[in-house]
């Protein structure tokens, strides 16, 4: 599987780090943040923890004032999605405006097994907002429970925000280096399929209509099942094109809509696929990026079996 | 065997054809159907679960289908009907077939013209071998001039089948391809005019590039040639997001002078166009599909006149042979409604591209 995740050269994202003591220093922090921002006539978009949203906008209200989907149920987990969530999210507040302030704070209850999901959504974030002129400033504790969201913040973010004081982060490290070596985590294993359908490039036809018979009864609409159609077909695709002859597909009929799971035996050159649009002129790359628009949960990830990605679309 | 096309098939012609895809299955059946109802005959289609595709492909070849229906110009005979028939004796079938020809004439139709999905008959159900019906109606076409197209695809018959019943008929049709994989067929429809039906994918991508610049090469040295090249995608029915760049990509280099034309486009396919830059492209030209298809009147399941219902009702082989008259009953389906409404005759005119595939292709 061959596809993009690179930085453009011209990056507006300014991407910033403050640490906090605690829940309470981050709470107020944020709050402070909150203020200052609205006082400048900024607009303001936020994932924070539930609690430090809730200060927020008591205390500045909710006009100019934002916040953002925060990862949930089958979609969680995957900081990929979630920086390509934040993107889509973002494109339209900038097209409204000048520039966008996010405030995002760190959530323990993200953390999953390893506090990884951090790590790959601050990696996703330099990739999918880059173009965007956006100054994004994330709070993250010096004591988190998994030593993983301390290091992955350190080498994510290029500035750091201490005392008042901008300055330029010596650790920081582009998304490709970060994540080089970094397991990306798989996701929540699920039961057993409901089909899998070992096929080839000539069978992509039998892998549509495999989502064109499942997705009207799962309760997509006309539209949504030919857009999962599509979405489906360029990941199942893309695993025949760049990775192996062969690949194999899975799907879940789920009561939360339907999980295709894709996978092959190649390699993975870019980890973070279709974050980011690809150049007009550019032939490929565009699929995983529309698949993720189409999508509520697009997930890469790699092993020493091969790549794997799991999709997820809710009616 | 001579070389014509389904559409030209006129009374007295009893011809056959091989289909080498489905979707080639449908453009004969829709071509042929549309032949007759542009003659204003009463036509005719024996399903056996392919009338869906058929009326479809009627729908994008912008046939009045539901018109046609309501007035019984265009008819569908039940699947139970069809298979009906290679239970029955051969006289029931011959005696059918005159009742169809009676019918139409007492409508006031010009003519009657029938095909279908006869596979059922191929296995021989009630030991009577399929050829023996086919005499029959060769008989009947003769005498009555009417015009029969059997259709023999290999996703119903089997390669024995298909010789046994080609060596059967007299003439053959034939409509070449400019290429046919089976998921995807393209068709000239004019010099600079191509027709796209099927599902276009990574499995058959380079050949949409090859067909543009091929088409373009054809419009740039021809100095009379049109300047727009046009893609009929009313049978398009799946573009992948790789095919839609690069119908994008073919016309930003196009030379200034050319436009790339994307006719009669599905919705499913105007959105990935739309996703891949469609919009922002200067040459290349999207037109929507004007009737969204897939929004087709249901057809009848239940028989129509007495004779069909006798024959869905046939039992096995044995059934007690019963010799009729033919000509004393006609299909009552359609009342007098019919013979007073010719809906076709009044919208000949109002559309000049309504049928650019077949017209082309006949040429």
């Amino acid at each position: 599987m061959k596809v993009e995740s690179r930085v453009p050269a011209h990056t507006r994202l300014r991407h910033v780090v403050e640490f906090h003591d605690g829940p309470a220093d981050q709470l107020a922090r944020a709050v402070a943040f909150a203020r200052a921002t609205v006082r400048r006539g900024e607009q303001l978009a936020v994932a924070v923890p539930p609690l430090v949203e809730k200060a927020v906008f008591d205390a500045v209200g909710h006009a100019g004032v934002v916040a953002l989907t925060s990862p949930y149920g089958a979609s969680g987990g995957s900081g990929q999605t979630t920086g390509a969530t934040w993107a889509r999210e973002l494109r339209s507040l900038v097209q409204s405006d000048a520039g966008v302030t996010m405030l995002c704070g760190h959530d323990p209850a993200h953390d999953g097994v390893d506090g990884g999901y951090w790590t790959e959504l601050d990696a996703a974030l330099n990739v999918s907002l880059a173009d965007l002129p956006v100054e994004l400033v994330c709070l993250y504790p010096v004591w988190p429970l998994h030593l993983e969201v301390l290091e992955g913040a350190r080498v994510n973010h290029p500035y750091v925000l201490a005392g008042g004081t901008l300055t330029e982060n010596p650790e920081h490290r582009c998304p490709l280096e970060v994540l080089r070596g970094r397991e990306r985590a798989a996701p929540l294993v699920l039961g057993p399929p409901d089909v899998t359908y070992r096929y080839n490039s000539w069978q992509l036809h039998e892998v549509r209509r495999l989502v064109a018979r499942l997705a009207p009864a799962l309760g997509f609409d006309a539209v949504r099942s030919e857009d999962l159609v599509l979405a489906v077909n360029e990941i199942a695709t893309n695993a025949v094109e760049h990775g192996a002859p062969q690949a194999e597909i899975q799907l879940w009929a789920t009561a939360g809509g339907l999980v295709c799971e894709v996978h092959d035996t190649g390699d993975l050159d870019e980890p973070l696929p279709g974050l980011t649009a690809p150049h007009p002129a550019e032939p490929r790359g565009r699929g995983v990026w529309i698949a993720r628009q189409l999508c509520d949960l697009l997930h890469v990830w790699q092993d020493p079996a091969g790549t794997h990605v799991r999709l997820h679309a809710t009616p | 065997m001579s070389v014509r096309a389904a559409e030209d098939l006129a009374s007295g012609d009893h011809a056959c054809a091989v289909p080498v895809s489905d979707e080639q299955l449908w453009e004969l059946t829709a071509r042929f159907l549309s032949g007759g109802l542009r003659r204003n005959e009463k036509v005719v289609y024996f399903d056996d679960g392919t009338s869906e595709q058929v009326l479809e492909r009627l729908t994008e070849d912008r046939m009045p289908v539901a018109a046609t229906l309501r007035s019984g110009q265009l008819q569908v005979v039940p699947a139970d009907v069809t298979r009906g028939a290679f239970r029955s004796p051969v006289a029931d079938v011959r005696a059918l077939l005159h009742s169809y020809v009676d019918g139409s004439v007492a409508q006031g139709w010009s003519g009657f013209r029938m095909t279908g999905q006869l596979s059922y008959g191929a296995d021989a159900p009630a030991g009577i071998p399929m050829t023996a019906y086919d005499a029959a109606l060769d008989d009947v076409v003769r005498e009555r001039r009417f015009t029969a197209l059997c259709l023999y695809d290999h996703g119903h018959y089997s390669q024995d089948q298909i010789e046994r019943m080609r060596a059967a008929h007299r003439e053959e049709l034939s409509a070449p391809a400019a290429y046919d994989d089976g998921l995807l067929r393209i068709t000239h429809t004019g010099v600079t005019a191509v027709r796209l039906a099927g599902e276009a994918d990574h499995s058959n991508r380079p050949v949409i590039h090859k067909l543009i610049t091929d088409t373009l090469d054809r419009a740039l040295r021809s100095a009379d040639a049109p300047t727009d090249i046009e893609l009929n995608l009313a049978s398009l029915r799946f573009l992948d997001v790789a095919g839609a760049v690069a119908l994008v990509h073919a016309a930003e280099e196009f030379p200034s002078s050319h436009r790339l034309v994307l006719g009669d486009v599905r919705p499913a396919v105007q959105r990935v166009l739309d996703r891949c830059g469609a919009p922002f492209a200067t040459q290349l030209v999207v037109r929507e599909a004007r009737q969204p298809p897939g929004r087709l009147p249901e057809v009848a399941d239940e028989p129509h006149g007495p004779r069909e219902r006798r024959l869905a009702e046939a039992g096995p082989a044995d059934a007690e042979p019963e010799v009729r008259r033919p000509g004393t009953t006609g299909p009552d389906e359609a009342g007098p409604d019919a013979v007073r409404e010719r809906p076709w005759a009044g919208v000949t005119d109002d559309d000049p591209h309504r049928e650019p595939a077949a017209e082309g292709a006949a040429g």
